[in-house]
């Protein structure tokens, strides 16, 4: 087949399904896959006798929300008291041929993953939905700016990018520089990394006297891992910085890949792989669903993975799902608009203002002076909350320091009720680089 | 398999699908074997979950098959 005659979409015939095909499908597919934990999960069956739910009650979708949530909590109780994979797992150890270990970001204890052989090609398998809606060929050359740790970060997406004829260049441990200089000598044309890295790396290209514009091939840029991928501000740092167009993926560990992805339309959002999960947007409080436009928890049940059954699991992600025909590339699956916009616990109270840290950023990247930053919370006397956003200028914008401050602490007010944020300059280099999932917040309220 | 066999969706399938589902279901058959050489055994088994990928993504079967 020439180049020029591939299909836009990875899988046409369900990628463009009609809705209300698209719904009887996910109805079968929620039937056999509550039928089949219910008979191979001791936990799922004890959790459903526990609400009174049986497989043959699921008749619409409708009955998905008689079955009760998966829980983060549960799912590491599961763990603690069934050690060490829980009994949720379907098949034996031995049938298993990857462990993997969530990102931990959250300070809390890991949870520990199993997946079999149809497992890990169904994971790579999604990563092809996302990564050939936003225009991966067999002809591109693919970089990972990743470590290939048992973090599962972009391990399936390499496998998805071998899948589909590209040339992979994983750089596991290589250093930042040496990174730079071989995305440059092999003429890369994709790079994969977190927005963080992806602003970290160009930052470093700049400091070796490299334009990765004029220098470097690559005309996509693929984010994960980080709510900062769909924030319109970082992105055009990231587009700008690289002379590339930059899309937004996301997963979990607990679903072991992708479950959206922005297509190359860039809608401002990331369509959701409908034929693969079921995504609810529910009321964090109530557990109701929401109505489109209207920011919620997203509950994800996934189709796909085999060792762990993932049936209505509370993220605590926030999002908000708009109709696909929001975007124009023809694709029938809903969109989260904004992609990830935050977890909400990740929301902090402070004198009486929830600040999100997503939203933080969301402010600072619109000052284009700014390198790199952190917020950091603190309780004076014991009893008064403040908030510090320090900054770390671009080389040669320190001259324009007073200017910064006073506009980023105006910005961050009128966007948090007029909530004061300090606002301190920080030395060039002082404040944490990442790699991964960036961690920009210190609560130090407990120990000031 | 019957001519008037269809998707999950209830719709015919097309003379492509027909042939994958076939070669699924002989690799699947394969991969169950336990008098095979691993060479031959285990590159059924991988061939097999890429074709499962290929017709769940079509939406020919939706089953979880024994792999290992």
């Amino acid at each position: 087949m020439s180049r020029n005659t591939w299909s836009r979409y990875w899988n046409p015939k369900h990628e463009t399904l009609p809705k209300e095909e698209l719904r009887r499908l996910q109805l079968l597919k929620l039937q056999r896959l509550v039928a089949r934990a219910w008979q191979e999960s001791p936990y799922h069956r004890r959790i459903y006798e526990r609400a009174g739910v049986y497989p043959d009650q699921i008749r619409s979708l409708d009955d998905l929300r008689r079955l009760p949530f998966m829980t983060r909590e549960e799912w590491m109780a599961c763990q603690a008291e069934h050690p060490l994979f829980g009994d949720m797992t379907t098949r034996p150890r031995e049938e298993a041929i990857r462990y993997h270990l969530t990102s931990g970001t959250s300070g809390r204890q890991p949870l520990r993953v199993l997946d079999g052989r149809k497992d890990w090609s169904w994971i790579a398998e999604m990563w092809c939905y996302g990564f050939w809606g936003f225009g991966i060929r067999p002809h591109d050359t693919v970089y990972f700016a990743f470590s290939y740790g048992s973090f599962i970060g972009f391990w399936g997406a390499h496998y998805a990018c071998e899948k589909m004829g590209c040339l992979v260049l994983p750089s596991g441990n290589m250093t930042t520089e040496n990174r730079v200089r071989q995305i440059v000598e092999m003429g890369a044309t994709a790079f994969c990394a977190t927005p963080t890295y992806a602003l970290r790396l160009g930052q470093t290209a700049q400091a070796m006297g490299i334009d990765l514009r004029r220098d470097a091939r690559v005309q996509r840029v693929i984010v994960s891992g980080e709510p900062a991928g769909s924030i319109p501000a970082t992105k055009k740092m990231i587009e700008e910085m690289w002379g590339a167009k930059c899309g937004d993926t996301a997963g979990m560990t607990e679903i072991g890949t992708i479950m959206i992805f922005e297509c190359d339309e860039q809608p401002g959002g990331t369509h959701i792989l409908e034929d693969h999960f079921i995504e609810e947007v529910l009321d964090p409080e109530s557990g109701e669903p929401v109505p489109y436009g209207t920011k919620g928890e997203r509950v994800v049940t996934s189709f796909g993975r085999g060792f762990i059954p993932l049936v209505r699991y509370r993220t605590r992600d926030m999002v908000e799902k708009v109709p696909h025909t929001e975007c124009r590339c023809g694709r029938t699956g809903d969109l989260f608009r904004g992609g990830i916009l935050g977890r909400f616990d990740d929301m902090k109270l402070v004198r009486g203002t929830n600040v999100y840290p997503r939203a933080v950023e969301a402010i600072v990247r619109e000052h284009p002076e700014i390198e790199e930053f952190q917020i950091v919370l603190t309780r004076e006397a014991g009893v008064r909350d403040e908030i510090t956003v320090r900054v770390e200028v671009k080389e040669g914008a320190q001259a324009q320091w007073p200017r910064i401050e006073a506009r980023l602490g105006k910005d961050l007010a009128a966007a948090h009720e007029g909530l004061r944020f300090n606002i301190a300059l920080a030395a060039r280099g002082e404040l944490p680089r990442f790699e991964l999932k960036a961690k920009r917040l210190q609560d130090l309220r407990d120990k000031s | 398999m019957t001519p008037d066999a269809k998707d999950l969706l209830g719709r015919p399938l097309t003379d492509d699908e027909r042939e994958l589902l076939d070669l699924y279901r002989r690799l699947k058959d394969l991969s169950a074997r336990t008098d095979l050489p691993p060479c031959v055994l285990f590159n059924a088994k991988e061939a097999m979950v890429k074709l499962w990928n290929a017709a769940v993504d079509l939406g020919l079967l939706y089953e979880e098959p024994r792999v290992d």
